[in-house]
């Protein structure tokens, strides 16, 4: 089994009475890219603050790439991180953050950056107020890229770009993982984008884990199965029942097995990652707390 | 690090720069004309005994250059609103400091660089401000009194400055919004030098009774008159401000004066025992005072920069 790039046990964070992450057990190995994804308020922002150490847990533990995210210059060496928006400033040009993180980093591949945003042609010396959504996102990577790290975390970088900038961030994106040695975490409301780049998968819903597994393994186990109404208490017990949907004649259920559907009454559907992980996050919206069906694969 | 500071800031740094030299460059032509004139003034009124008008005399054309000199009071806090409350309140409204943050410097150690040259140019700025208004002052001090310029005048101006910068720094530590931070570090700042200006500082140490004799000229030259009175023969204090026209009560044996206007009165109260009873704060006691001053705002400052430190080092950021 390769090395974690992170994991929590029983991590959790309030904010006064409401706890924005609860019970948070996860693991992620080394060399992924991982899509951290769930409905807006489900907590994404709030697990990635708390791996990049900028904001600390009320419960549980976490181990970045080895060490707690204490915020010390050997954790934060290991790590790069792009928040919400893309925060930068505005009128300092990309040249002026490139010298800015030069002086930050003992690490850092400033001419790599330079080179990735000339080939984009992302203009590098005006403030960057005054380049587009796109051209500030692919900024905000080359600064989190040029530090060289290990572990690069992602919040929702691609949400406010126009489709364009969001394939070329996203092949951007995918051209750093192919040189190696990265580790991605890229959280996510936009699920399409995601399939294309991302091999794992985590599923925040109302600040629970609701998925955190491979997505090959995500789509070999779930079922779409459509056959004759009927009660759900007869479907066979080797299968659990995710979403049901109910019509007249017709009950389709979207479910989760190990093994193969035997009840020769089903007829089967492949799934797409899309429809597992709405399915997991519809369920969060009518279930009860005990009744919610989780997924922990084995990696 | 130490240029990440210098291009963030720089800007505000150029400009600060710029004003100071103007103000220099005002200060030193006018300062160069105002001392000759004072030695020319003051050889004069020697030949014909007449120094004690000088005081009332010269200068009075050179108002406009006066009022910009006491304007210098605001620039402490003009530190505080433009360097101090904006250093974390902006990078946390812009949402920078989760860049900054997650380089490759450690939060304490980003603060303290942040820290560090922002008080020192505060200290720097305070320093100038406080040693060319002392410079330029000097007839000024020796006509009047050095008291009435306490606030732009030596050493306090950069415990000023200090305690403004710390204290925006503390309070956008809190708020982490510029406009709001800048509101209350002013409310907080001019609260605090009102109330320490007029209530603490005339008690630094305990202020000298001295009784003159009427139509003398009071207290020593230079010292801050804290009350002035007129006191009866038993060395009691007669309501202050005493109304020679209507206050026959107070003036007992010499009512029948009043009708003969203020000076036959006086001398009829001299004759009866009645003279000036003046508190007073002397000239010699003026750099105690600054250094009382300076103290508590340097501590109220290291108090501040102290919260600071582990407001946001003990904060989620």
């Amino acid at each position: 089994m390769s090395e974690s790039a992170f994991e929590t046990a029983g991590l959790g964070k309030r904010f006064g009475a409401t706890w924005a992450l609860q019970d948070c057990t996860l693991r992620v190995p080394e060399g992924h890219v991982t899509a951290l994804v769930g409905p807006n308020g489900a907590g994404k922002t709030t697990l990635l603050r708390l791996l990049v150490g900028l904001a600390a847990p009320s419960a549980g533990t976490i181990e970045v790439l080895g060490r707690a995210p204490d915020g010390s210059e050997e954790f934060l060496a290991g790590i790069g991180y792009l928040a919400q928006d893309v925060p930068l400033y505005r009128r300092l040009s990309a040249d002026d953050h490139l010298a800015l993180g030069a002086g930050l980093n003992s690490v850092w591949d400033g001419d790599g950056a330079r080179q990735r945003l000339a080939r984009l042609q992302v203009p590098t010396d005006r403030p960057v107020a005054t380049l587009s959504g796109g051209q500030r996102a692919q900024v905000g990577l080359g600064l989190a890229l040029a530090k060289r790290p290990q572990l690069l975390l992602l919040d929702e970088p691609v949400a406010a770009l126009d489709p364009l900038a969001r394939r070329e961030f996203l092949a951007a994106l995918s051209e750093a993982v192919g040189e190696g040695g990265l580790s991605v975490i890229l959280s996510s409301h936009l699920l399409h984008d995601l399939e294309r780049v991302c091999d794992h998968v985590i599923l925040l819903s109302a600040s629970r884990v609701q998925l955190c597994a491979d997505i090959d393994s995500v789509l070999a186990t779930h079922r779409m199965l459509l056959g004759p109404r009927r009660p759900l208490s007869e479907v066979e017990p080797g299968l659990t029942v995710i979403t049901a949907t109910q019509t007249q004649r017709q009950t389709r259920l979207l479910v989760r097995t190990d093994g193969p559907v035997l009840d020769p009454a089903w007829e089967e559907a492949e799934v797409g990652l899309e429809d597992v992980i709405l399915a997991y996050m519809g369920n969060e919206h009518v279930g009860s707390d005990a009744a919610r069906p989780r997924l922990e694969l084995a990696q | 690090m130490n240029f990440l500071v210098w291009r963030l800031h720089r800007n505000q740094v150029y400009f600060a720069l710029a004003a100071l030299a103007v103000l220099a460059v005002v200060l030193l032509v006018t300062g160069i004309t105002m001392a000759d004139d004072y030695r020319n003034a003051l050889a004069g009124c020697a030949a014909t005994q007449s120094c004690s008008d000088l005081g009332n005399e010269l200068f009075r054309g050179d108002g406009a250059i006066i009022d910009l000199v006491n304007i210098t009071i605001v620039v402490p806090l003009l530190f505080g609103l433009f360097w101090g409350a904006p250093l974390l309140a902006k990078e946390f409204e812009d949402g920078t400091h989760n860049l900054a943050w997650t380089q490759g410097v450690s939060r304490g150690r980003w603060l303290r660089v942040n820290l560090t040259w922002s008080l020192l140019a505060a200290a720097v700025w305070g320093a100038a401000l406080g040693a060319l208004v002392s410079w330029w002052r000097y007839p000024e001090n020796a006509l009047h009194t050095r008291f009435e310029a306490f606030d732009i005048q030596g050493i306090v101006p950069v415990a000023y400055a200090v305690f403004a910068v710390a204290l925006g720094i503390a309070v956008g530590s809190v708020i982490r919004r510029v406009l709001p931070s800048l509101a209350v570090t002013l409310g907080i700042f001019l609260g605090l030098r009102a109330a320490i200006a007029f209530y603490l500082r005339p008690h630094y140490a305990t202020p000298v009774t001295g009784h003159f004799p009427l139509f003398s000229s009071g207290a020593p030259p230079g010292a801050w008159i804290l009350s002035s009175g007129l006191a009866g023969p038993a060395g009691t204090s007669v309501a202050p401000g005493i109304d020679f026209g209507g206050a026959g009560r107070t003036v007992g044996p010499c009512t029948k004066f009043l009708a003969g206007g203020p000076h036959s009165l006086g001398q009829c109260l001299s004759r009866h025992g009645f003279h000036q009873l003046v508190t007073y704060q002397p000239d010699s006691r003026f750099w105690a005072f600054q250094g009382m001053e300076a103290g508590i705002f340097l501590l109220l400052a290291l108090g501040l920069v102290g919260f600071a430190w582990w407001w946001v080092r003990s904060r989620d950021a």
